[in-house]
């Protein structure tokens, strides 16, 4: 039996397109509104990526955990040894790369997720940012089991290596979910960008792959922010991730809150990688369905 | 007994949009939807390099989908679609769903829309029948509560055979696929619901209760637009049909006249393999 709420009349109205932008504030409504077919698609794509490993999810945390061992026995070659910092350069490391993970996983997965999503681009109406936004979900939901991992490796190191640089309990631990949510808006809003350009250009996911392995030696991640001095700080403000994971080692590793141009530069990224983003994929994907 | 018509004011959605008369469920204004498409074998950024370096263009064709079509349609009217490949039917139906764009023209429509325009959009093969019902339900706009309400409903109208339900769809047969997909698309109730080719899922007995389901839709007065090949379905369950012919509306009437003049178009007689699925 129909619902009065089935015939409240909905009228729409469709015509060309003049204006680079559709009405912003009717978008960003049906976009909240349908945004638990983003989160249920993210979930349902991260249940289907492990459903034939044996292993699972466990792969989430391994892979990167392999990585930074590799990369941990690479970097103390290189520098002769510890030198009685215990696990520090590990801790630091891993941190660095679980967080960049997390930024490199919404970039590549989102750059596809518009070719990917040929057939419902192609027979259903809706904001096609949900589906760059569903990948982004899912990297964090993907980001999230490395927290403990980080947390258990940095217990136990400092166990058996007491030299190891282990914060206190502080209150600049309130920091995280700021940098976390700078880093996934950042994420989302380049993944905006590259899943535009995917639809016109089907080789920027190869150029991308390119793009994020210098962009991790670029990011302080196997190196630390400490290192850089004078104008060659400048590194770590152009890059988009740079404060963020400067942030990030500052509080994960030393317990302090990050200074102030470092919180400005975290928050600089993320608006102007959603505003440029937002306007380059919501000014383009009226054509989407033309071009897939 | 006065009959004056009342409109509906869309100033407050369009500012060039003239009211609408309130018995119409979709409006269409002389629209045209044309398109650019590329004559590469690939456009990738390295052809697009090449081509700016050597300062030569991109080779484009431009394609005239639906050339000057007007059509208005009233609510609980269902409509059936014909015309040869490449009439610009699906394309119609995809820029009276929102998502296709018109080049020019207008379309206006009044009521909350469902598509079916294509089977299992949104599903994902590596899961089970259930998850893939909450995936489609809620690709097609419904709320998790609602699909998730109507799950056991729309698995028994599939009829899949038994514990199907919760294996992955990649082990399903096509007539399964098929039956499942269509099985969510009609579980909503929309005021417009846009079918392409979607009647054909299954075997003789789905079919008999698609129809029957279908037939329920229209007896609630929900306005149904059909494009099918099987010119059976066009007039058993529409009340009106248009021929569309390389993106123009040739001629707009009754079902079974409808029908004749198409197939007399076609030169294939009125054989009855016709009417199943040409």
């Amino acid at each position: 039996m129909p619902t009065n709420q089935d015939f409240v009349p909905k009228i729409q109205v469709f015509e060309p397109h003049r204006a680079s932008l559709p009405p912003l504030i009717p978008y960003i409504k049906e976009f909240w509104k349908r945004r638990t077919f983003a989160i249920e698609l993210a979930r349902f794509s991260d249940k289907a990526e492990y459903l034939d490993s044996r292993l699972g999810k466990v792969w989430l945390v391994l892979n990167p955990l392999l990585l930074g061992m590799v990369y941990y026995l690479v970097v103390t070659i290189i520098r002769g040894g510890h030198k009685g910092t215990g696990l520090t350069t590990l801790d630091h490391l891993l941190i660095g790369l679980f967080t960049f993970y997390f930024a490199q996983n919404c970039v590549t997965a989102g750059a596809q997720s518009i070719t990917m999503g040929g057939r419902l681009i192609l027979n259903q109406a809706f904001p096609r940012a949900l589906l760059p936004f569903a990948t982004a979900i899912q990297a964090f939901q993907q980001f999230v089991p490395t927290i403990p991992v980080y947390i258990f490796i940095l217990v136990t190191g400092k166990y058996f290596y007491p030299a190891t640089q282990v914060p206190g309990w502080t209150f600049n631990f309130l920091w995280i979910p700021f940098i976390l949510v700078c880093v996934a808006l950042t994420g989302f809003g380049l993944a905006l960008v590259f899943a535009t350009l995917n639809v016109y250009f089907r080789d920027t996911n190869k150029l991308l792959t390119y793009i994020t392995r210098i962009w991790m030696y670029l990011s302080p991640v196997l190196w630390l922010p400490e290192t850089l001095h004078g104008m060659s700080r400048l590194l770590l403000y152009i890059n988009p991730l740079g404060p963020a994971l400067t942030a990030t080692s500052d509080v994960w590793i030393s317990g302090k809150g990050p200074h102030g141009l470092i919180i400005f530069g975290c928050l600089f990224w993320a608006i102007a990688s959603i505003g440029i983003g937002g306007y380059f994929f919501i000014s383009r994907e009226r054509d989407f369905a033309i071009r897939i | 007994m006065s009959s004056e018509k009342k409109f509906l004011d869309v100033s407050h959605v369009s500012k060039n949009a003239s009211p609408m008369p309130e018995e119409l469920a979709i409006r269409i204004e002389e629209l045209s939807i044309s398109y650019k498409v590329s004559l590469e074998a690939k456009r990738t950024l390295k052809n697009a390099v090449m081509r700016a370096s050597l300062r030569q263009e991109a080779r484009v064709r431009s394609i005239d989908a639906i050339k000057k079509l007007s059509l208005d349609v009233p609510h609980g009217s269902v409509l059936g679609i014909v015309g040869s490949n490449g009439a610009g039917k699906s394309t119609l139906m995809r820029c009276i769903a929102g998502i296709l764009s018109p080049t020019e023209g207008r379309v206006t429509v009044n009521g909350k829309i469902s598509t079916l325009l294509a089977l299992g959009v949104g599903f994902n093969p590596a899961l089970s029948g259930r998850d893939n019902i909450i995936l489609g339900g809620l690709a097609s706009g419904l709320t998790k509560e609602e699909i998730e309400s109507k799950t056991d409903e729309i698995a028994e109208f599939a009829a899949l055979p038994d514990g199907f339900i919760d294996l992955p769809v990649r082990t399903y047969s096509s007539g399964m696929y098929g039956r499942l997909s269509f099985s969510v698309a009609v579980s909503m109730t929309p005021d417009i619901l846009l079918l392409d080719e979607a009647l054909s899922a299954g075997d003789a007995a789905f079919k008999e209760k698609s129809f029957e389901r279908m037939r329920q839709l229209c007896a609630e007065a929900r306005t149904i637009l059909i494009v099918s090949h099987a010119l059976a379905t066009v007039t058993d369950l529409c009340d009106t049909a248009i021929w569309m012919h390389k993106g123009a509306l040739l001629s707009k009437g009754k079902p079974e006249e409808i029908v004749d003049q198409y197939l007399k178009f076609l030169n294939v007689g009125s054989l009855p393999s016709n009417y199943e699925d040409m």
